[in-house]
């Protein structure tokens, strides 16, 4: 008879062992440009994970951290798609050379995001899939299926895409990575350069994956 | 090698079987004829002891189980124009000579082109369910000859050894001089043509002069040219109406077989495709599809008619079914050497086009903003394949928090004190203003009658601390979107 497991990190080893599909470590990180973010993630993005971008409150920096990762990842050469749930986006916020990788869907209702979404997850030429679903009606999110989020969760995790789900509120259940918007920044920072604005964004996590610590572990 | 002929074997019995494919790997017959008097036409090789110009009655009597049916000349049409189709791939000078059987003018071709040009035709035929063969000689009948014994690419060089073994019936005698011929000890064409021209003129006469020259091969004549497809389009209509996607799609795939055939044959790809579905009910469902990347390819056409169909409920069952494609010339360009390029080409185009077919074709795509004031003037274009390198760094970089636009605005109602808002009731935003900035006001298209347009767009703070962007116009208030 195998002796239990006393630490915490002896637990993980063992699942790491026994499930290595289930604690397969990230395949890299795809920074943002935000360094609050990229921080809280450990690099950035979490390639072939899904990571909730929860907006708690308008004004929190949302789409700034959306604005920033497109001129990243334009810098870096990597194609973006925005699945855009409430069709918020403005293209004209950004510099037009920063939308030359980008494949928006203007989606206009959840249903559609999703469907969208869930061809792109697969499709294997994205760098990143970012699933916008703050603006839309939060009783529709809410009887969103487990099927529907363990599918993305499961084809996210197949493949090199780093995903992002934007949010209103807490949502995507047993995601890697949560982290939490929620200090508005008001009228006074109109004259601030944005990279500057990004990098004072108010991050929270609020629930974290343990990558880091298998690794300190 | 002049001429090559397209040839499809029991030309209406394959037609049915392509059309029908529950016939497949089954013994079908089929008939002509009324009554006592209706006898086999085609026969299909699983029948046994049957042969064609049997009696009805005894064939079935013959081999239990066999399937009699009738012509479908909905079905042979559409599996000769897929023939046509595939012989404008080898010329463009292409004779509809009969029912399955097609003879193009290969004079100029390049003779191992054209070989590897032809294999690849009976594949591709043969993938959408005809099987042909093709033989080339230099003249029509050679070629005729050859294709009737080509297994499935003849090409006919030497022509007087290839005609020397070849039975004379392939030469058509008629039954008075075939009987002449059995009495004379000859069975091959080059036992005839071993008789001097004038000898068999003597005693055959005028017929029998024709009979050696195409025993010889040397009968030749003139092509009359059919005009490749200018418009390529497809249409079906259903004996009965259907109710499931399965029939539908067996039809698209037959559609896209052959009007993407017609389309490479004249040197085009397609743009766009048109979906109709008729209803029961007089009415039609229609779609339109832009295709991200123009093509021809037929897997790739279905995957999006497919993703489409799978959503589309109708409000009566399906009578008839029409595709039309747009044609286009192909694009033409080569990537430099550093480009980032798609990983699979091939699945992000056909992604995209099936989110547009979720979607909307013009609602997915890489956003450029056109040269205009115009509030939230937007266009979308298709992605680019490779992704060049970034551009310098604006000259002024973008400033504060980055706008987000509630589509369609929210109407509002503000006061003002003077002209500065001091409060606000909307929707997504309501209570007292904090801190306002503006007005920023726009305007645009004044020479154009009708289409003039001018807003005043302020910046306000709330308590909660979010910055919206509300407009005012002749309509009213309304909220724009949020900084965020």
């Amino acid at each position: 008879m195998s002796s239990s497991p006393t630490t915490v990190a002896a637990l993980r080893s063992l699942l790491a062992a026994r499930f290595p599909e289930r604690t397969r470590r990230s395949a890299g990180f795809i920074a943002t440009g935000v360094r609050p973010v990229d921080e809280a993630l450990g690099g950035g993005l979490p390639a072939g994970r899904l990571t909730e971008l929860v907006s708690a409150a308008p004004g929190t920096g949302g789409q700034t951290v959306l604005a920033q990762l497109l001129r990243t990842t334009r810098t870096a050469r990597q194609r973006v798609a925005l699945i855009d749930g409430a069709d918020g986006f403005v293209p004209a916020e950004v510099p037009p050379d920063t939308l030359r990788h980008l494949v928006w869907v203007r989606a206009r209702s959840a249903a559609e995001a999703f469907a969208a979404t869930d061809i792109l997850v697969r499709d294997g030429n994205y760098a990143v899939v970012l699933l916008d679903l703050r603006g839309l009606p939060e009783r529709t999110l809410r009887k969103t299926s487990q099927t529907t989020w363990h599918r993305l969760r499961h084809a996210t995790e197949s493949g090199p895409v780093a995903v992002v789900v934007q949010s209103s509120f807490p949502l995507v259940p047993a995601v890697p990575w949560r982290l939490l918007l929620n200090a508005p920044i008001g009228l006074n920072a109109r004259r601030r350069s944005r990279s500057a604005l990004a990098n004072e964004l108010t991050i929270e996590i609020a629930r974290g994956h343990t990558d880091v610590e298998e690794q300190s572990a | 090698m002049n001429y090559a002929v397209v040839l499809v074997p029991d030309f209406s019995l394959q037609a049915l079987r392509r059309a029908e494919p529950a016939l497949r790997g089954k013994a079908v017959a089929l008939a002509h004829g009324d009554g006592r008097k209706a006898c086999l036409t085609e026969v299909s090789r699983e029948a046994t002891a049957v042969a064609p110009g049997l009696a009805v009655t005894l064939a079935m009597a013959r081999c239990p189980g066999l399937i009699i049916r009738t012509r479908d000349p909905q079905a042979e049409t559409e599996a000769h124009r897929l023939l046509l189709a595939a012989a404008f791939t080898l010329s463009p000078r292409v004779e509809s000579t009969a029912d399955g059987c097609c003879t193009v003018d290969l004079q100029g071709a390049n003779r191992r082109h054209t070989e590897t040009r032809m294999r690849a035709c009976v594949a591709e035929l043969n993938d959408a369910g005809l099987g042909v063969r093709i033989g080339a000689g230099g003249t029509p009948l050679l070629a005729t000859y050859a294709a009737q014994l080509a297994a499935p690419v003849l090409l006919v060089d030497d022509a007087c050894s290839f005609l020397a073994d070849l039975p004379v019936m392939l030469a058509e005698p008629t039954s008075v001089q075939a009987g002449v011929l059995r009495g004379w000890g000859i069975s091959t064409m080059g036992q005839l043509t071993a008789l001097t021209k004038s000898e068999i003129g003597q005693r055959l006469g005028t017929e029998g002069v024709r009979l050696w020259e195409r025993a010889a091969g040397e009968t030749t004549r003139v092509l009359r040219l059919v005009e490749p497809a200018k418009t390529f389009a497809a249409e079906w209509t259903y004996e009965s109406p259907v109710e499931s996607m399965e029939p539908l799609l067996f039809r698209l795939q037959r559609f896209a077989e052959h009007v993407a055939l017609e389309l490479r044959g004249a040197g085009f790809v397609a743009e766009k495709l048109s979906l109709t579905l008729l209803l029961e009910d007089e009415s039609d469902y229609r779609r339109d599809f832009r295709l991200p990347e123009p093509g021809a390819n037929v897997d790739g056409w279905m995957r999006v008619l497919h993703g489409h169909l799978e959503n589309v409920k109708t409000e009566a069952r399906v009578t008839g079914v029409r595709l039309i494609a747009t044609p286009a010339r192909p694009a033409e360009k080569q990537d430099g050497l550093f480009d980032t390029g798609l990983r699979d080409p091939v699945v992000f185009w056909e992604n995209l086009a099936r989110i547009g077919a979720l979607v909307g074709d013009d609602r997915v795509g890489t956003p450029v903003l056109p040269d205009t004031w115009r509030r939230d003037a937007i266009t979308l274009e298709k992605p680019a394949e490779t992704v060049l390198a970034p551009a310098d760094e604006p000259l002024h970089p973008p400033s504060g928090l980055t706008l987000r636009r509630f589509r369609p605005p929210w109407p509002a109602w503000i006061s003002a004190v003077g002209d500065t808002p001091v409060d606000i009731d909307s929707e997504v935003a309501a209570g007292t203003i904090r801190a306002a900035r503006g007005p920023f006001r726009f305007s645009g298209e004044w020479w154009k009658p009708g289409d003039v347009w001018a807003v005043e767009v302020w910046h306000l703070e709330l308590p909660n601390g979010a910055v919206y962007q509300v407009a005012r116009s002749v309509a009213g208030w309304v909220v724009e979107g949020v900084f965020d």
